[in-house]
């Protein structure tokens, strides 16, 4: 039997996953979160795992460069990416919000400037409400945009909202929720079925 | 002046080994294509942009590319090829009932602003006028899984779905609106979300139930037609369900049963499906290298009530395939050979060239510019004393044309 190809981000996402996976039989000797190397193989070699950036999991799994993936549901629709959403892991929970400074309101009316490091969100979610806008991508320290004049608002997760209250920011609209997701190449669902089918049950029976 | 900044939009540019293995892969597919009596034709370069854009559902207007004309009509570098067929079809074939079988290879142009090469990709596809049969259907699929394996590819799998089946399905009980976001989450099999979203119209529950169930209804054709049967709505999904079986009557008579797998959540972006639709995948191979279905409705946009068929490989990711999986076939045959020539020998060596081209041979000529360059290569020399046919450690003398083929012809029947 082949081995199926995991894309995982680095962190919290893959310490968990691989958790998940070695409560249920499949483990990673290898594995240790100091190690730089990018790929692991589980012991009995039926998964290979690669770490690749987050934000690109979902191009490794469109590409068919790995079958299946482990990535935050932001990222899969910032990427756009055509790929199979199959499995909710629950983990990782967060909201996708528009937030700006107290008392902002937003004017559909007026011509709308949106800092993010999820432009692509952004402009979809603003034209499905008919409002123009302007994205500026940011890398991070988001939150600056809106106090320093460089956005009206942002667009980005929020977990706890601290970071946005200790900057002077309040959320003024939710997106989405947020969270990880399991998602797979649609060529490889057809030829690999039968292999992506044992990991998908074995991360389900494992999330119950 | 240099030119070094235009180099960046030439992905397309093929090399003398890529083109050998892609003209190999066409040659396998119009010989393929003949042997189900598929006849070549070919479609205008460019289309009026209001041909496409009146039709609703197929190409988006933002993909196409557009020029224009002297009068200032826009016109579009050919986004597709099933329509222009089906247009050419209705406007020369107004008897219906006849049979037509056109096949094509043909570049089809969409904007693609990541990739420059994705802008032009080469289709070799079938487009079938005629019957709306299954046994049509079933040899559509079998002439697609048949030229796969002419290709000597093992692992692949012919991905089937129905559009009639889903369309009676959702069709009449959900908005415009609605409708779009419940294809995209069966299209991406997101049932985590699926359900929350159906839970929020007002949907009556064994019709929720049912559109729930469509994500799930892949696999074996026998397992997902037992489950289709379970989530039958009305009579017209009785019947297209029926066509679906009636076709796995005719891929089990064609013996090709095990390279299909149905998965009634396929849906393609073109709108104007109305049968089965179906891609194909080869092992390793992140996307789709065929995709086709059946669409009865079109030639009614041009007058007429044909149903048809069809399919489109995409050469080029076949041909990236083909090379990465090492089934290509390098031609050896061929070889070239040298006629080297002293100046006073010019007339005899180039006249011999014409005569050996003429025999088929590859020739290249060149003429020498001193007495002692190498004469060692193999190759053929019209010295200024003597003509030599030097191949493989030997060497022959000769007088005229004729006597050096017979050489040339001995020597290749010895090895």
């Amino acid at each position: 039997m082949t081995s199926i190809t995991l894309a995982l981000a680095k962190g919290r996402t893959a310490n968990s996953t691989i958790e998940l996976l070695e409560q249920s039989g499949i483990t990673f000797s290898a594995f240790h979160d100091k190690s730089r190397k990018l790929v692991f193989y589980s012991d009995d070699e039926s998964i290979k795992l690669i770490f690749v950036k987050a934000l690109d999991v979902p191009t490794y799994v469109e590409k068919g460069a790995a079958d299946i993936g482990i990535v935050g549901k932001d990222n899969i629709l910032e990427a756009e990416a055509d790929v199979y959403e199959m499995l909710d892991l629950k983990q990782g929970k967060c909201q996708m919000v528009v937030a700006g400074k107290k008392g902002e309101t937003i004017d559909l009316a007026k011509k709308l400037t949106i800092a993010s490091k999820f432009p692509t969100i952004a402009r979809n979610y603003f034209q499905k409400k008919g409002q123009s806008v302007d994205t500026i991508k940011l890398n991070g320290s988001v939150e600056l945009a809106p106090l320093i004049g460089l956005s009206d608002v942002i667009v980005d997760i929020v977990e706890t909202g601290n970071t946005l209250k200790e900057n002077g920011l309040t959320i003024l609209e939710e997106i989405e929720d947020i969270s990880t997701r399991l998602i797979v190449n649609k060529a490889s669902f057809t030829t690999k079925s039968d292999q992506i089918h044992q990991v998908m049950n074995t991360l389900k029976s494992a999330l119950e | 002046m240099t030119l070094q900044s235009y180099i960046f939009n030439n992905a397309k540019d093929t090399n003398v080994e890529d083109f050998q293995i892609r003209d190999y892969m066409i040659t396998t597919v119009k010989e393929r294509f003949s042997t189900y009596g598929y006849k070549q034709v070919r479609t205008s370069t460019f289309e009026y942009y209001d041909l496409y854009s009146s039709m609703m559902g197929t190409v988006h207007p933002d993909e196409m590319i557009k020029v224009m004309d002297p009068t200032g009509k826009v016109l579009v570098l050919r986004p597709d090829v099933t329509i222009p067929i089906t247009r050419m079809n209705a406007l020369h074939n107004h008897n219906s009932n006849t049979e037509r079988r056109f096949f094509y290879v043909l570049d089809v142009f969409r904007q693609s602003t990541e990739h420059a090469a994705d802008k032009e990709n080469t289709q070799a596809g079938v487009e079938y006028f005629g019957k709306g049969t299954p046994e049509i259907d079933a040899e559509i699929l079998k002439l697609a899984s048949h030229t796969l394996d002419d290709f000597g590819f093992s692992n692949f799998k012919l991905e089937i779905g129905h559009a009639g089946f889903f369309k009676e399905l959702i069709a009449q009980h959900l908005s415009v609106h609605d409708l779009g976001k419940v294809q995209t989450l069966i299209k991406t099999k997101n049932i985590a979300e699926l359900e929350p979203f159906l839970d929020k119209l007002s949907l009556d529950n064994n019709l929720k139930k049912a559109i729930l169930a469509i994500p799930f209804l892949y696999g074996k054709p026998q397992f997902v037609i037992e489950k289709a049967k379970e989530i039958v709505q009305n009579k017209k999904m009785q019947q297209e369900l029926q066509n679906l079986i009636d076709v796995y009557r005719v891929l089990q008579a064609y013996g090709v049963e095990d390279y299909c797998v149905f998965d009634l959540g396929l849906i393609n972006h073109m709108d104007y499906y109305t049968g089965i639709v179906f891609q194909g995948f080869i092992e390793d191979v992140g996307k789709p290298v065929l995709m086709g279905g059946r669409y009865n409705q079109l030639a009614a946009e041009f007058g007429t009530d044909i149903p048809a068929i069809g399919f489109a490989f995409h050469i080029d990711t076949l041909v990236d395939t083909l090379k990465q999986q090492g089934l290509c076939k390098s031609s050896t045959e061929n070889s070239e050979t040298m006629i080297y020539y002293d100046q006073t020998k010019q007339q005899d060596a180039l006249k011999a060239a014409n005569q050996l081209r003429n025999n088929g041979f590859t020739i290249i000529t060149s003429c020498i510019e001193s007495e002692d360059s190498q004469q060692n290569t193999s190759g053929i020399y019209f010295n200024k004393e003597e003509n030599i046919y030097m191949v493989s450690n030997k060497t022959y003398t000769f007088s005229n044309p004729d006597e050096l083929i017979k050489l040339i012809q001995n020597e290749e029947e010895e090895v």
